[in-house]
């Protein structure tokens, strides 16, 4: 359906603005100008922020680089979450553009995981996508996709292909007519509260006695408390892909079209902002 | 903002939600952003490159530029360096190139010559062809020459045929002729022997008339009758061997003394083919030789040569052994066809023929008075023959092949090849006496007196043995050697020599009264002497040889 495709092409095309900027005890002599970038949401930090490198790099002593990374107001940014989740999830409500701080040193070893190369970052995409694909149809469509489908799938991602990551994407998202839907949803349900990193258990996308579950459903079972009952004010809005949808969307559709190019759905969960 | 024509979306409300909520966050993100990001990034492009062109375009400090000119003057040394190498590596490369240019050019050249070459084989190729055309042309022009001859050829044969059978038809046309006047005359003598018959039935016939009357009507072939024939036709009987004036006992004649031959007198091819045997007539100076050319010929000695005076033929095979009968008219010899034959030295054809023997008939030998023939042959057998019958009267089974034998008055002797000498008894038929020689036997000799025998053997030796004294005397010489297994020895007719030929050719002559070695005569023959033969006016001795050649020898 051609709703279908353009929110396809939606979630694919999201940017967020961003506004890096050197760590000031990292700063020089010459004078490090911020800089501006517009980052896809459904990619990850490492694999965009070439430029910000080469630009800070001006600016820092050689001898004192070691590997860049990012943190927002305190909190080191893990790059292996997709952008848009950490956007969401730390920043959704405050104002734009998104600032993000540079570091070259003293690298948060407990808190990120290192990423030297795009490599790192390949692998990491294609095991979600693995692990989604387990969850959906038992591993049986990536299975069969050949390696060069797999790079595809990464090419496609990181040079910013949409015709190219869906030519290969779409397989699957697609279940035999006599299921209804995929065998389990794979989603993560992130939130800021615990220190739990995220939730994810199976959850089919229809009962078995067919009724389709939808996103309240899902609410219900893995986080109850996001619900709000009838009267109460709601305490905390559900993000997927920086929207909220509405609790009665059908889970399958959520999974074919809202989830991020490792074919995860992407919950947040945040407690409204009070001010 | 823009404005799009968003359909109504199919599903629930929820997805006009969604789709109403992602516009709205765009819109907030990104749009409002896009524009203000993207002009700022220019700008930043712009001052980093501008700042980049100040910092190249200042001069650059004074050590640094020194360092930098040295540098480029090494390098500009290290260069040159390079570029004599190169320059010298392109001249080695040149010389190379020319070297292999001049090698070209030579095989080129070489090519051009083979070419020149190859064309002159080729042109004498053609040349030879075509004289090999012209030699086939004429040869196929002989052959038709030939062709044509060839016709001629069997034209003229056949021509050839036709006139001898035309002869042939003449011939027996005037045979047929001939035969019929024959016929007649026969037919008319008949007649006129009726018509004379008849008259001389009717005239009546008394003995005086008979008795007076010249010859009678008998056929002229018939040899003159005795007086007392009885008066009736006698039937005719053919040829009888023998007539009355022929049969009348004539004394052997003796010789008184032999002498000893010094020189050949004459030497001549007398046969075809190799000559086995030779004798004096007993009472003339005939000679005869025979040999493997199955003839018998007759010589006789005048003035020191050998005439021919007959050939006696009629032997299917070669002749072993001659021997003439007392009266000298006849002529016995033994002969390889298994048979012994007679001759009337007048007569070539034989007069009797004895076949009886199953293999080569080695001797044959008169026998006394009563018309007896003894044969000795290879079948072991002596046979005694009737040659009135012409028919074997017995037969004496010796015990190894008989090379020949000599008749004395009531025995037989003969010597045989497991070197025996044996008497026979011919009364008894039995052997009364066996003598070992030396060897093989090859050939005996009865002397004239009867008394000694003389046997020549196989391993050079002759030997004398004295019939009545049982002793023996051997004689050898060297260089004899007996030649064959049929050389004869001979004695002397007066029994003081023995002569034998040698297989070197040379007669040896030894005087037997003290066995020494006479004379060896020699230069003559080439071959080996087969049979010696003494005549009996002790003047001559004639010998034989296989090469056909004979010999006569005397001493004046």
């Amino acid at each position: 359906m051609a709703d279908d495709k353009d929110v396809l092409r939606d979630v694919w095309f999201g940017r967020i603005p961003t506004c890096f900027a050197l760590y000031q005890d990292e700063v020089t002599e010459k004078e490090a100008e911020p800089f501006y970038l517009l980052l896809p949401r459904v990619s990850y930090l490492t694999l965009v922020t070439d430029k910000v490198k080469k630009h800070f790099l001006k600016a820092v002593k050689p001898e004192d680089v070691e590997e860049m990374w990012f943190e927002y107001e305190g909190t080191p940014l893990k790059w292996h979450y997709p952008i848009g989740v950490l956007f969401d999830l730390h920043a959704l409500n405050t104002a734009l553009p998104w600032s993000i701080t540079v570091h070259f040193k003293n690298f948060p070893e407990r808190d990120l995981l290192h990423c030297l190369s795009n490599s790192v970052i390949e692998a990491h995409f294609m095991s979600c996508i693995k692990e989604a694909d387990a969850l959906k149809h038992k591993s049986q469509v990536i299975n069969d996709m050949q390696k060069k489908d797999h790079k595809q799938l990464w090419m496609g991602l990181q040079n910013d292909k949409f015709d190219q990551f869906w030519a290969m994407n779409r397989k699957l998202m697609e279940y035999p007519t006599e299921e209804g839907g995929f065998r389990y949803i794979p989603f993560r349900i992130y939130q800021t509260m615990s220190d739990r990193p995220f939730i994810q258990k199976l959850f089919r996308p229809a009962s078995p006695e067919g009724h389709t579950h939808t996103l309240g459903d899902l609410l219900k079972e893995m986080y109850p408390a996001a619900i709000a009952h009838d009267g109460d004010a709601k305490k905390y809005q559900v993000l997927i892909q920086g929207i909220e949808p509405l609790l009665e969307t059908p889970l399958q559709w959520l999974s074919e079209h809202l989830s991020h190019p490792d074919n995860f759905l992407h919950v947040c969960i945040l407690p409204v902002p009070t001010d | 903002m823009s404005c799009v024509a968003v359909k109504p979306p199919s599903g629930g409300r929820w997805k006009v939600d969604v789709i109403r909520q992602l516009k709205r966050r765009d819109q907030r993100q990104h749009e409002a952003f896009s524009d203000l990001i993207r002009h700022y990034s220019r700008m930043l492009e712009k001052s980093s490159i501008s700042a980049g062109f100040l910092r190249t375009a200042r001069v650059p400090s004074g050590p640094e530029s020194l360092s930098q000119n040295d540098r480029l003057k090494t390098m500009t040394g290290e260069l040159a360096c390079q570029v004599v190498a190169l320059q010298q590596e392109l001249n080695i490369k040149q010389k190379v190139l020319e070297e292999q240019q001049s090698r070209l050019a030579g095989a080129q050249q070489g090519a051009s010559g083979a070419q020149a070459e190859e064309q002159a084989l080729q042109a004498r190729a053609a040349g030879v062809q075509a004289a090999n055309a012209g030699l086939k042309r004429e040869y196929d022009a002989l052959l038709l020459l030939h062709a044509a001859a060839d016709a001629r050829v069997r034209a003229e044969t056949q021509r050839g045929a036709e006139l001898l059978e035309d002869v042939i038809r003449h011939k027996q046309q005037a045979a047929a002729r001939l035969n019929s006047a024959n016929e007649r005359r026969s037919r008319a003598r008949q007649v006129t022997l009726q018509k004379d018959l008849r008259a001389a039935q009717e005239t009546p016939i008394t003995m005086d008339t008979f008795l007076n009357s010249p010859v009678s009507t008998s056929p002229p072939t018939d040899p003159p009758e005795r007086a007392h024939t009885r008066p009736f036709r006698r039937k005719r009987r053919g040829n009888s061997v023998c007539s009355v004036d022929q049969e009348a006992f004539r004394p052997g004649r003796v010789c008184v003394s032999a002498r000893v031959p010094v020189r050949a007198r004459h030497s001549l091819d007398a046969h075809e083919q190799g000559i086995n045997a030779v004798r004096f007539s007993s009472s003339s100076d005939m000679l005869a030789t025979g040999g493997t050319d199955r003839v018998i010929k007759l010589w006789d000695v005048q003035a020191g040569q050998l005439n021919h005076r007959g050939t006696l033929d009629g032997s299917a095979e070669g002749i072993t052994s001659i021997e003439f009968d007392q009266t000298g008219f006849k002529v016995l010899a033994a002969s390889y066809d298994k048979s012994a034959l007679l001759w009337r030295i007048d007569d070539s054809v034989p007069k009797v023929t004895l076949t009886g023997h199953s293999r080569k008939v080695t001797a044959a030998r008169f026998r006394g008075c009563p018309q007896q023939v003894v044969t000795g042959s290879a079948d072991r057998t002596l046979k005694l023959w009737d040659l009135q019958k012409a028919a074997c009267v017995s037969t004496l089974q010796v015990f190894s092949y008989c090379s020949d034998l000599v008749c004395s008055e009531n025995a037989v002797i003969s010597g045989h090849f497991d070197g025996q000498i044996r008497l026979w008894d011919t009364r008894t038929a039995s052997c009364t006496l066996e003598l070992p020689a030396q060897g093989k036997v090859t050939s005996l000799d009865l002397c004239s007196d009867l008394r000694q025998l003389l046997s020549c053997c196989r391993d050079d030796c002759l030997q004398l043995l004295d019939l009545r004294g049982n002793n023996r005397m051997t004689l050898r010489a060297e260089g004899f050697k007996c030649g064959s297994d049929s050389t004869k020895a001979v004695f002397s007719p007066d029994g003081r020599y023995a002569a034998a030929g040698s297989a070197d050719g040379g007669v040896y002559i030894w005087s037997v009264t003290n066995g020494d070695l006479q004379t060896c005569l020699s230069g003559k023959h080439s071959a080996s002497i087969s049979a010696v033969s003494w005549s009996l006016s002790g003047d001559y001795v004639v010998s034989v040889d296989k090469s056909r050649r004979a010999v006569l020898w005397s001493d004046i």
